[in-house]
């Protein structure tokens, strides 16, 4: 039987990682239940972010303030990407096909860069850790946990209560009768887009603070992701973050208890036993 | 047929390719063309003709590689016995899955992908801790391959060759079919299609099973072609997001369509394997699969049928209409409902309803709105299921009958927002009643069946157009064809005259009075008092859920409680 | 009439001197998760062909490497051997990187009775033809000559541990050495206190860090490829554990030195870049030049170890079989190398044991990363000069 402070420990563990399954999630849940957008280069972009927020912290800048160069110039890619899928209609499944192409493409520009070998961020917010009685608790994690809660927050309550968030919605519920009420569908798809490519970006930096980076890592993430967004329910700004979380803690607590390579089965035989009992989710 | 026979004598000649002696390498490159297509092709039987999308293929492929590996280095089975087990043990194991996956009417789209991905998560995991692997992986170099040519690749590439054929064949089958119709119908609109007599639950199954099968022999086939399976590479990302990727390039509508999209992306694979520009190659193929997709939406082939010409409609056939059933007008029950009531998450739509149609008439069903008319059709025709009560139709008891099964009994509905078959053509969604619904026609004479009711309800013309491109008025009695193709004995009408003009009503009465001269009985729910009172043999008049009143139209419609029902009370 | 007879010389000459050229064939995993490594093997194989060409080739002839892309998936490895050998004619194979791949290189080698030597598949007992040729130094029975050498070196540590967690990836290469470990070190009265299999690919190493933490061994024994072991020692650092001893099966060497974390970690090696091996001066010059061209192409670790040092000795390996033997014809060139032992730099490699892997580790040393620096701790003839296992 695991002790208590090693039970909280991958408790703890198990959080953090569902909170960047559910941070690298948000973008990806927007995008594919507001604008139809199935977006498989939201994962290339997140490692983007992690090897711009690798290159700039190595030279010197703080990690944090990478943000402000790789936040304006995703959204911006975000935006374009929209405006690429409106002017040739492309359907849901169509949009996976083009943006499988663009993964491709972003990895062997990545590769091109920066060699296929491992690259690794050093920096000084590995070092910090705080301590609550036994658990311990890194500020990377610490950080990524943050950033995920704090932005899902954000952006589900932009969702519900502004102008703007019922604007989005009604637009991805009926497009044409949003617009004869005055709702600019086409603006606030390329905004919401934008904004997703961004996510993507917060999520990178979240990923280089925390891993090694490699460009092939961009699939490591595919599959538990796109199961954390179809759990959470598609277009859901809390929905990633609580199935991350879901996902990560039955992970870590199996973990915990046996052997670790059970922990997959743990956690999907949850989720197929979540969607059989209750379709609904969360 | 020709097509299938085509199919065969291309499959023959490829046969002799081995014979050429070219290299080996050849051999082994269309070995992975046909493998591909068995699995593009095989995911596509399902999830691109009915849209249930699976993430999960690589979870039969695997069982099929385990299956094979563990058979032939366990248990000593000669390795081409193993894969008849493949495709038996891939299918039980996706049918396991569906039967209780397809019960649980809410699994559909990402649900549905989620599931299958979660399942080959689970399989992975089951597969690495247990014996059938453990994580060394099993290498197959000890296993004899069968001497079906000459050399190793040439023995491969037939092996996969008639793998490839048999699963084009299948999907051709499958595509042309009653399945294949239902399928479709099940990708537009399921709970349309299983009204009209689709036998849904079934036909998913059925799709699902062919399709674990096919995916579990190419499995065995590849186990040992690589001759060392390990659980990362079998269960990586790759399979599940290549099939799609596959379908998708080349047309997920059409049983050739994956085959073209698994030529297309192998070769683009080996394209670029030169070491100089091994990266720069890379880029190149995703800015080829942009480029193709962006330009081609439907998908290569689905693009390229469509450019070619589209064949003009056939002209009517001209023949008169045989009445099927005799005009019985005997007033005998036919439809009799007692008790039935339906809540939903607090409101109690029908509170008790008792109600009798009786043959040969036709029964006007009004009341204000949120009275329970739709409800009630609803549930008659086995979109809803009753919470209580009992419904008796000629004889037998329907209120726990899946809406298919009603349907064939000779129910038929339409709906008070025209649901048409979105991707269907106008001819292919009255086609699928007359197959599937009480007059049970096979495909060739359902057409004939259906251009009739076509030209009966004035839409012969359009009839290979889609029904976006349709009219209102025309999409209302394309509903009303499609009802009348099942040629039902009781046809329930939801608010058919809904957003007409005046001349156009007039010209929908004289056909629902024809219907019923041709021996249907009719339940017509309206809010246009004119028609209702011209149409109608009886009225009922529902309120809140429960019948307030019952008889003849100008009688009822004079009745204190029936007028307040509609305008409130009349204040002194 | 004069033209054409120009014409045919010129053809000619064309022709001869292309049957002048010796080719070798290869697959490298220049794209995809195995990438990293395929490079080295690139920059590698390159400079030794350029500089064997200066030397006057093999046997007079110029040799021209044949290298394809096999985005690091055995099918696609075993189809491009196929092509090498069906349509590009090479002479010779050389295989691709790991296990996986090159199981499938050996089966199509295999097939058409050529020899193909290779350098990185961790599991002998995968391999069974005879005319397959292993030049990475690797032990015919990794899983039990691998654990006693790093416990041979843990045991001549200041404090000999007595107690030991085995912790390990579910990767094929790794994990039967493992399994192999634990034997090992019940054999030598160890007390095993912690024993944790993970999927390769896990991300989330807290909670089986937080159980080592628990079980506190003195020796901490990690079944890891590639950057597996950098994230559990991570883990470890950012709950405050620092194992006393802890040694890395086949990590990826570049992305450890500079962590914090991974100090003191102790590893495979078969050559490093320091005395004595660089006193060899073949060795030498080799890892001059690597260190340029790797830089040069943009490796962000540049130093030479024991993949890039591998594949020195696989060319090594070839060139002197074949002026061994005097031929480039495969049965001559097998029949040769299993009488004679070739040196190279990583020692003296000889095929003699059924599998035609080296009896017993005698290559392998082990390394320890002191001060951003992998140097050689175990044994003492191979230590680099002053320096000692370090450990508390």
């Amino acid at each position: 039987m695991p002790s208590l402070a090693l039970l909280a420990q991958s408790l703890a563990s198990g959080i953090f990682i569902g909170a960047l399954y559910g941070l690298l999630g948000l973008g990806l849940s927007l995008a594919w239940g507001l604008l139809g957008q199935i977006n498989l280069a939201h994962f290339a972009l997140a490692l983007l972010g992690a090897y711009l927020t690798y290159q700039l912290g190595t030279a010197g800048l703080d990690p944090l303030a990478t943000l402000a160069i790789v936040l304006p110039a995703f959204f911006v890619f975000g935006a374009a990407l929209h405006w690429l899928f409106a002017r040739f209609a492309v359907s849901a499944f169509n949009s996976l096909l083009v943006t499988f192409g663009l993964t491709v493409i972003i990895e062997a520009a990545i590769q091109w860069i920066w060699s296929a070998d491992f690259r690794r961020l050093e920096s000084h917010y590995a070092d910090i850790r705080y301590r609550v009685g036994t658990l311990y608790i890194p500020l990377p994690e610490l950080l990524t946990l943050a950033l995920a809660v704090a932005l899902s927050l954000a952006l589900w309550a932009a969702l519900r209560y502004t102008d703007f968030g019922k604007a989005l919605r009604a637009s991805a519920e009926d497009a044409s009768m949003a617009q004869a009420f005055g709702v600019n569908a086409k603006a606030l798809a390329l905004l919401l887009s934008g904004i997703s490519a961004a996510l993507a970006g917060v999520a990178g930096l979240c990923i280089a603070l925390s891993y090694t980076l490699a460009p092939s890592q961009i699939y490591a993430w595919v599959g538990v992701v796109f199961a954390v967004v179809m759990l959470g329910g598609l277009g859901s700004a809390l929905g990633p973050l609580i199935a991350g979380i879901v996902i990560g803690v039955s992970e870590a607590l199996t973990m915990a208890f046996t052997a670790p390579s059970w922990a997959p089965l743990v956690s999907f035989s949850l989720l197929i036993a979540l969607l059989l009992l209750r379709p609904e989710k969360i | 047929m020709r097509t299938l026979g085509a199919l065969v004598a291309a499959g023959v000649a490829l046969a002799g390719v081995p014979l050429l002696e070219l290299p080996a390498f050849y051999e082994s490159f269309f070995y992975l063309v046909f493998f591909w297509t068995v699995l593009a092709t095989s995911w596509n039987i399902l999830s691109g003709y009915s849209g249930y999308f699976s993430f999960g293929h690589g979870a039969f492929f695997g069982t099929g590689m385990y299956t094979t590996a563990t058979l032939t280095m366990k248990a000593g089975m000669p390795f081409l016995w193993t894969l008849p087990v493949c495709a038996g043990i891939a299918a039980l194991f996706g049918v396991a899955i569906g039967a209780v996956v397809f019960r649980a009417g809410r699994l559909r789209g990402e649900l549905f992908a989620l599931l299958t991905l979660a399942v080959s998560y689970v399989l992975a995991t089951v597969i690495l801790n247990t014996p059938i692997d453990g994580g060394p992986g099993v290498s197959l170099a000890a296993v004899a391959i069968p001497r079906l040519a000459a050399t190793p690749p040439s023995t491969f590439y037939l092996l996969a060759l008639a793998a490839a054929i048999v699963t084009l064949a299948v999907a051709y089958q499958v595509q042309y079919s009653p399945l294949g119709r239902g399928l479709f119908a099940i990708h537009d609109d399921e709970d349309v299609a299983e009204v009209l007599g689709v036998p849904t639950y079934r036909y998913k199954l059925a799709a699902l099973a062919i399709s674990c099968a096919l995916a579990g022999v190419a499995g065995g086939i590849h186990a040992l072609f690589v001759s060392y399976v390990t659980v990362g590479e079998t269960f990586s990302i790759v399979v599940p997001l290549s099939v799609v990727l596959m379908s998708v390039l080349g047309g997920t509508r059409h049983w050739l369509g994956p085959a073209i999209g698994a030529a297309l992306i192998t070769a683009l694979l080996y394209a670029f394997t030169a070491s100089d520009y091994a990266v720069a190659g890379r880029a190149a193929v995703g800015l080829i699969l942009i480029v193709v997709i962006l330009f081609m939406p439907q998908g290569v082939l689905g693009q390229l049928l469509r450019w070619t010409a589209r064949p003009q409609p056939k002209p009517g056939s001209g023949l008169e209409f045989t009445h099927r059933h005799a005009a019985i007008q005997d007033l005998t029950p036919l439809l009799s409902a007692t008790g039935v009531s339906k809540a939903f998450a607090g409101v109690q739509a029908l509170a008790g309803v008792d109600l009798v149609v009786r043959r040969g008439e036709i029964l006007g069903l009004v009341g204000p709105n949120g009275s329970g008319k739709s409800t009630l059709i609803n549930v008659v025709s086995g979109h809803y299921r009753a919470d209580s009560g009992r419904v008796v139709f000629a004889g037998s008891e329907i209120e726990r009958l899946s809406a298919h099964r009603i349907a064939r009994l000779g129910i038929a509905r339409t709906y008070q927002i025209p649901r048409p078959f979105a991707h269907l053509s106008v001819l292919e969604n009255v086609t699928l009643p007359a197959m599937f619904g009480h007059a049970a026609l096979a495909r060739a004479e359902a057409e004939r069946e259906a251009m009739r009711w076509l030209e009966y309800t004035g839409l012969a013309s359009k009839a290979l157009a889609l029904p976006g491109e349709l009219n209102l008025h025309q999409r209302k009695f394309l509903e009303l064809a499609r009802a009348l193709a099942a040629r039902p004995q009781l046809l329930l009408l939801d608010e058919v005259l809904s957003g007409l003009t005046p001349s156009e009503i007039d010209g929908a009465i004289t056909l629902v009075r024809d219907i019923r001269a041709q021996g249907a009985s009719i339940v017509f729910v309206e809010h246009v008092m004119r028609a209702v009172m011209q149409l109608a043999d009886r009225i009922v008049v529902l309120s809140y859920g429960r019948v307030i009143a019952e008889g003849s139209p100008a009688e009822v419609m004079g009745r204190p409680a029936v007028v307040e029902a509609y305008l409130g009370k009349a204040h002194a | 009439m004069k033209h054409i007879f120009a014409l045919l010389i010129a053809a000619l000459v064309a022709t001869l001197a292309q049957a002048q050229t010796v080719k070798i064939g290869s697959t490298l995993a220049l794209t995809g998760p195995l990438s990293a490594t395929g490079m080295i093997h690139k920059v590698a194989g390159e400079i030794y062909v350029e500089e064997l060409n200066q030397r006057g080739g093999l046997l007079g002839r110029k040799v021209e490497w044949v290298l394809k892309d096999d985005q690091s998936r055995p099918d696609l490895a075993r189809t491009l051997y196929e092509q090498l050998l069906t349509v590009d004619k090479v002479d010779l194979l050389i295989g691709p990187y790991a296990t996986a791949n090159i199981v499938a290189a050996v089966g199509v080698a295999q097939r058409y009775n050529k020899i193909i030597w290779h350098h990185t598949a961790g599991v002998p007992s995968l391999l069974k033809y005879d005319m397959q040729f292993p030049t990475g130094g690797l032990p015919a029975d990794p899983e039990v000559s691998l654990p006693e050498l790093v416990f041979d070196a843990v045991a001549h540590a200041p404090k000999a541990p007595k107690t030991v967690a085995i912790v390990t990836s579910k990767f094929p290469s790794v994990h039967f050495i493992s399994v192999g470990a634990r034997e090992v070190a019940k054999k030598r009265g160890l007390q095993e206190v912690a024993w944790l299999e993970w999927e390769f690919g896990n991300r989330d190493f807290g909670a089986i860090a937080a159980r080592v933490k628990e079980a506190n061994p003195d020796f901490l024994f990690i079944g890891a490829i590639g950057v597996e072991g950098l994230l559990l020692v991570d883990a470890l650092r950012k709950i405050d554990y620092t194992p006393p001893l802890h040694f890395h099966m086949f990590p990826a060497p570049g992305p450890m030195a500079k962590s914090p974390a991974a100090q003191r970690a102790l590893a495979l090696t078969t050559f490093e870049q320091h005395p004595p091996f660089t006193n060899n001066p073949v060795a030498a010059a080799f890892v001059k030049t690597y260190n340029e061209r790797a830089a040069k192409a943009g490796l962000p670790d540049n130093a030479v170890e024991l993949q890039a040092a591998g594949s020195f000795a696989t060319w090594q390996t070839l060139e002197a079989a074949v002026n061994g033997a005097k031929s480039i014809e495969d049965k001559a060139l097998a029949a040769w190398l299993k009488k004679h032992p070739v040196d190279t730099i990583i020692g003296t490699l000889r095929w003699e044991t059924p599998s035609n892997y080296m009896p017993g580790a005698r290559l392998y040393k082990i390394k320890q990363l002191q001060d951003g620096k992998w140097l050689v701790v175990w044994p003492q003839e191979f230590t680099a000069p002053g320096a000692k296992l370090l450990a508390p």
